[in-house]
């Protein structure tokens, strides 16, 4: 089976038809989609603008972790499960678009990245000023996947 | 009235250019919901300090203190790029009643914000020093959190209104 014909397969679905079919569903969940979106990107680029020792250095990277991740975790799968739901009521088209496979390749790195930063056990060496050069690395390329998805996400709506 | 300034605004050159530039809006709009992001957490994690004070650290004053200011240059950013935006397609933003919605809660959102600013910066235990201003504190946090949600939302549904 390829993978337009499990694109269409998902598309004909009864849930995914009453998405497309709905005023409102596909705009309630979109609202929702862009909220959770919100709160991972908001929250991530706070702890990314700390580990790159641009801003709030008044709190240590444990306390912003502390403070962030579980908002991070929860609007994440929010957003993944709006995304799904909003994928398979037009899930030819989106198949086909390139912006969306962009951003969902850039949420598998985003995603890495994130695993690889949560278990790297580093965090009492990233506490120092200013911040390891991997830490740097490890927040400018969130930030830079994490701008990228937006911007992908905004390009698929003038693109289907 | 406001339909004439409408029409006059999308006739100027400005507006011209900018509508007939492809990349112009998705790229203004990014900037704007990446911006909004920042004062949606900022706001949230305030919020959140609100709702369970003693459960937090660092204390809320030391939160308020470090990223309210963040939240004022993201406004200014806001604006800008809002206005960029409206300039763009005048008749989309100004007539729509999501817009409008969403222009009015923006406004109790910088109203919200400043009474948190001005509240701790004057006492740092105002929202903790009593049972009475801890139960305010968490009105307002939920307060906080439905106009941030509000603002969202209706900023999705500007497409769709």
């Amino acid at each position: 089976m390829t993978g337009l014909q499990i694109a269409q397969a998902i598309e004909s679905t009864p849930l995914a038809v009453e998405i497309a079919r709905s005023s409102w569903l596909f705009p309630l969940l979109e609202t929702l989609h862009v909220l959770a979106i919100a709160l991972v990107v908001g929250s991530i680029a706070l702890l990314d603008i700390r580990l790159l020792g641009l801003g709030g250095m008044r709190r240590t990277v444990a306390e912003m972790m502390r403070s962030v991740l579980p908002w991070v975790w929860s609007a994440f799968v929010m957003a993944a499960i709006c995304g799904a739901l909003l994928f398979s009521s037009k899930a030819t088209a989106y198949y086909v678009n390139l912006p969306f496979r962009f951003k969902f390749a850039c949420l598998i790195l985003a995603a890495a990245n994130m695993l690889a930063f949560h278990y790297s056990g580093d965090v009492a060496r990233w506490e120092s000023r200013p911040p390891p050069v991997r830490a740097r690395t490890a927040a400018a390329i969130s930030l830079v996947l994490w701008i990228s998805i937006v911007a992908a996400g905004r390009w698929i709506g003038f693109t289907t | 009235m406001l339909k004439h300034f409408c029409d006059w605004l999308a006739d100027t050159s400005l507006s011209l250019l900018l509508s007939g530039t492809e990349w112009f809006v998705p790229a203004i709009q990014t900037i704007h919901i990446l911006t909004l992001s920042v004062v949606v957490s900022v706001l949230a994690m305030l919020g959140f300090h609100l709702l369970r004070p003693a459960r937090t650290s660092p204390p809320l004053n030391s939160s308020v203190t470090t990223y309210v200011p963040w939240v004022w240059v993201c406004l200014v950013i806001l604006f800008v790029t809002g206005a960029l935006l409206t300039i763009t397609e005048p008749a989309r933003e100004l007539l729509n009643t999501a817009f409008r919605l969403k222009m009015l809660l923006v406004g109790v959102l910088i109203a919200m914000t400043a009474v948190l600013w001005s509240t701790v910066r004057r006492n740092g235990n105002y929202w903790t020093q009593n049972a009475r201003r801890r139960l305010l504190g968490k009105a307002f946090a939920i307060s906080l959190f439905v106009v941030c949600i509000g603002i969202v939302a209706a900023g999705r549904l500007i497409a769709y209104v």
